[in-house]
């Protein structure tokens, strides 16, 4: 199919969704007060699975999303650990399975997207520091850092490596992979560090991580060069995953033509070329 | 007529290293009390083909700005019959003195010529001064000179230092010693154009910073006394940034060496 770069064999290793099913059912055994709730899609979001495992801890509440969030809230206040799924998108495997393990044992409401299907490989392991608010560096530069979430984080490192090797472009990028609490302590650092910002989300542009990531600039008084790369404020066209971020221009292409616009911008005002003497 | 590569020196003894005197006066009080209080121009110029090259100094109250290009009226100028006469006298190629316009101002001839000589002596060291006061006035018109030959270079149109300009984003090189920030110098370089600057560049981190652990060890490279990979070995020179920028920067350094020797 054309704009897919995965195949068959890849899915096996690549399912995020799988993974949480199977996580989750793995905490369920040691954690009887696990509960699970679904909006009529245990199958797609693989919460089925902890279904099948544990019959008389699941719910479905069929196409009530709503409704599944006030229940999940009540079973949470009488002292139960549920687990309401739905559809968002986000994440890669490994990243899944250590955002689950740190839901159970986070207190409070948390919220993980994941996708549906498959995405790249990002780590080898799943110990490679994840920690709840603070940003992974997957890659080192100072002329830009791109902060990315999600599917696009493997396409941030992909543009990265063609800056790189083409564009002698140095990138830094970070996967914020907590978009609350976000890492303000690696945001501001790469702005201070490296003066241009882009961020690159699946996700609508307002009120995810590049809104995020503006709050934490804006609230900090430093400037820099910043552009937020996601789905604009629009119905969003139907198609394949791959299509849609090549369409969104939140693929590895579209970071690259964003990231040589965004190099090209003044970051000081000072346009006077005389040397100091 | 001068060669290409004279022309490249001319433009680096102008405008990087003549602008020098004026660290050198400030830092010193002997040489920078024969000029208090006074009101005063000078000039050291070449006569080219094409005319006049210059720099002057204009002091005002005992106060040095130093200015590019010429001045109508100098109150002491030193002129050079030639680029290459001019360049040759302060690579130390010669000591061929040239026409002195204004000599009789004795106070204020000795003073200039002091002056000179004392940045000439420093430059022309082969191995540190004793002070530790000197050592880093040193290290300081070695990061100045540097990052402003680097940017003359540029300005000249030098192919290999314009070719760099050209193709660079927005991006800062800079020098520093770890706990000596007064001695900082940079560089900026966008889509062709560079500017050399004094200081820390505090807006953000550099690009790239070659940076030294101690004024003795910034002196140990600058000298070319030691070994730039044991340096780098036994941390005494850190590259904060990508190495083959290092490598890149630190080619136009040894270029600027060469132009002015």
């Amino acid at each position: 199919m054309a704009g897919l770069t995965y195949t068959m064999i890849d899915t096996a290793n690549l399912s995020t969704s799988e993974l949480y099913g199977k996580v989750l059912c793995d905490l369920g055994e040691k954690h009887p007060e696990i509960v699970g709730l679904s909006a009529d899609l245990a199958k797609s979001t693989k919460i089925g699975l902890f279904g099948d495992k544990f019959p008389e801890r699941f719910f479905n509440v069929g196409i009530a999303e709503q409704n599944m969030f006030g229940m999940a809230a009540g079973m949470a206040k009488a002292g139960l650990v549920p687990f309401a799924s739905t559809f968002a998108i986000f994440t890669s495997m490994l990243e899944t399975a250590n955002a689950v393990q740190a839901a159970y044992e986070t207190p409070g409401p948390v919220y993980i997207r994941i996708n549906r299907g498959f995405d790249q490989k990002l780590y080898e392991s799943t110990e490679y520091g994840f920690e709840i608010g603070k940003a992974v560096q997957m890659a080192d530069g100072t002329d830009l850092t791109i902060i990315a979430c999600g599917s696009c984080v493997f396409q941030a490192l992909e543009a990265a490596k063609i800056l790189d090797s083409v564009d002698g472009i140095k990138a830094r990028v970070l996967n914020i992979h907590t978009i609350k609490p976000i890492d303000r302590e690696a945001i501001l650092k790469a702005v201070h560090e490296t003066r241009r910002i882009i961020t690159v989300e699946d996700h609508n542009v307002i009120g995810g991580l590049g809104s995020a990531v503006a709050e934490v600039m804006a609230e900090s008084g430093k400037a820099c060069a910043f552009k937020r790369l996601g789905i604009p404020d629009v119905f969003s066209i139907i198609g394949l995953h791959e299509d849609l971020m090549a369409f969104y221009k939140i693929d590895t292409n579209g970071i690259l033509e964003n990231v040589r616009e965004l190099m090209g911008r003044d970051f000081e005002a000072d346009e006077n070329w005389d040397d100091e003497v | 007529m001068a060669t290409i590569d004279e022309l490249y020196a001319n433009k680096i003894i102008l405008n990087a290293v003549l602008p020098l005197v004026k660290v050198v006066v400030e830092d010193k009080k002997n040489l920078a009390k024969a000029f208090k209080g006074k009101n005063v121009k000078i000039q050291i110029s070449a006569v080219d083909s094409s005319g006049k090259v210059a720099t002057h100094f204009d002091i005002q109250d005992g106060l040095w700005t130093v200015v590019k290009g010429t001045t109508e009226k100098p109150d002491l100028e030193l002129e050079f019959p030639s680029i290459t006469a001019f360049n040759n006298f302060f690579s130390g190629k010669s000591k061929k003195l040239p026409r002195i316009k204004g000599w009789y101002k004795i106070e204020l001839l000795f003073g200039t010529l002091k002056s000179l000589m004392a940045m000439g002596n420093l430059l022309s060291l082969k191995k540190p001064p004793n002070k530790t006061e000197d050592k880093e006035l040193l290290v300081k018109l070695f990061f100045y000179l540097l990052s402003s030959g680097i940017s003359q270079l540029n300005k000249a149109e030098h192919p290999d230092v314009s070719k760099w300009a050209k193709r660079s984003p927005d991006r800062i090189y800079a020098w520093g010693v770890i706990g000596k920030p007064g001695l900082s110098a940079y560089i900026r370089v966008k889509a062709g154009n560079t500017k050399a600057a004094r200081g820390e560049y505090t807006r953000s981190k550099p690009f790239f910073t070659m940076r030294f652990d101690s004024v003795d060890s910034a002196l140990g490279i600058l000298l070319q006394i030691d070994n730039m990979i044991e340096a780098t070995m036994k941390s005494r020179i850190i590259m904060e940034g990508a190495p083959e920028y290092g490598a890149q920067i630190g080619e136009f350094m040894t270029l600027v060496g060469v132009y002015v020797s």
